[in-house]
């Protein structure tokens, strides 16, 4: 008999959680497809390596962007592998709860519940990012009081307020932490006339980027390839052209928090000061944005305990409790 | 006579009274059921939530990834 399964189906990183075990699975979502045969040949973290460095009939992919399918097809098929890899057979067909964005579409949603039946699962139920993450950090959402938690994903960032086991108030935008490293691959090449990779612009980010000013701040030489001559180039980048190169999605995101607080009811907002604010999620995770929210909407933001495990906690409760929470997923509310 | 022949049309008047009346009082009491079973999903649902309930699947978790079983 197979184990129910949450899965946290992450534009940047794929968990899963098995019933009774817990968190069984943590990897890139990245799959390596060998274009001329159409073989899977490699998945996760052995499949992120190759990203950039693979030969013209390998292709290192992500099959999720801003939190939505972009390849069905690749999209399945890492799933398929997922569920093997976690001890799902042809015979054994496990219930499967799976998190997304709340700003997925009907078509989107279709997508992700049919890819999952077909790689295997006997049942595949959806349950939002922010609701899933309230429950993983363990916020008092049971109680009649105002939760505002900030998720920020590789592709979207939700802020939702949560009371009495509902979402009250809910905001999406699809700008993440791979639209950052988007705007400094731009910026470097924009300003430095040097061409870096998308694995090179996360490390900068993580190394060097922030959202406010510190102490902390520092610079890194950057190795590119030179826009002109095509010969490889070293620059140094500095803490403050970093923060400026990532104002444009910041800014998306922060608006993003002010624009649910505004929706939020009066009765709630007053808890947010007391209680404060929660980020989850790997974007949450860049220098001093939590002081940047805090500074823009003079409400204490704290970060969650586990904010890479969050969401497929949350989803691995609700398998746990499949009966008493299954008003949480998406398709009961229709 | 007259009185014999009106005696059937009275008792099924009176059946057809006790039939609906029958009918509404399944129908509250289903209705009933209907609003209880609605508070104790309601219930259910927000127990299931609460911190005790939570703390089998992620208070253990916490400990767990804490110390990189997973990985």
């Amino acid at each position: 008999m197979a184990r129910d399964l949450a899965i946290d189906l992450g534009t940047a990183n794929t968990l899963v959680y098995m019933k009774g075990r817990g968190i069984v699975l943590n990897e890139p979502s990245v799959i390596a497809v060998n274009r001329k045969s159409g073989e899977v040949l490699a998945t996760g973290h052995e499949a992120w390596d190759m990203i950039g460095r693979t030969p013209s009939y390998i292709v290192a992919v992500r099959p999720l962007r801003g939190g939505a399918i972009t390849d069905f097809d690749i999209t399945e098929r890492m799933i398929r592998l997922l569920l093997q890899r976690v001890g799902v057979s042809r015979f054994t067909r496990p219930k499967v709860v799976i998190c997304v964005p709340s700003a997925i579409t009907e078509v989107e949603r279709r997508a992700v519940t049919d890819a999952t039946r077909r790689a295997g699962a006997s049942d595949a139920q959806l349950i939002e990012q922010p609701m899933a993450a309230a429950i993983g950090a363990n916020l008092p959402i049971d109680e009649p009081v105002g939760n505002m938690i900030i998720d920020i994903g590789g592709g979207t960032s939700e802020t939702a307020v949560i009371s009495l086991g509902g979402v009250v108030a809910l905001e999406a935008v699809r700008v993440g932490s791979f639209d950052i490293d988007a705007t400094i691959q731009s910026y470097v090449r924009r300003e430095h006339g040097v061409a870096i990779g998308e694995r090179t612009a996360e490390e900068i980010k993580i190394h060097i980027g922030s959202a406010e000013p510190s102490a902390q701040d520092q610079s890194a030489d950057i190795r590119g390839r030179d826009l002109v001559s095509g010969l490889p180039k070293t620059v140094r980048l500095t803490a403050e052209e970093v923060r400026f190169a990532i104002e444009e999605p910041v800014a998306a995101i922060v608006l993003s928090v002010k624009r649910c607080l505004s929706k939020a009811p009066p009765e709630l907002a007053q808890d947010f000061i007391s209680r404060g604010i929660y980020l989850v999620g790997g974007g949450g995770m860049l220098r001093g944005l939590a002081d940047r929210i805090s500074r823009e909407t003079s409400v204490p933001v704290l970060m969650s305990s586990q904010p890479l495990e969050a969401v497929v906690l949350g989803a691995g409760h609700c398998i746990e409790n499949y009966q008493s929470l299954r008003g949480m997923f998406m398709g009961s509310r229709r | 006579m007259i009185a014999l022949g009106i005696l059937p049309v009275i008792f099924g008047l009176c059946a057809a009274i006790c039939g609906v009346v029958l009918l509404v009082l399944i129908f509250l009491d289903f209705r009933k059921t209907r609003i209880d079973d609605g508070i104790s999903a309601f219930h259910r649902h927000i127990d299931a939530l609460s911190p005790q309930a939570r703390r089998d699947s992620i208070v253990r978790n916490d400990n767990d990834s804490n110390r990189g079983q997973y990985r």
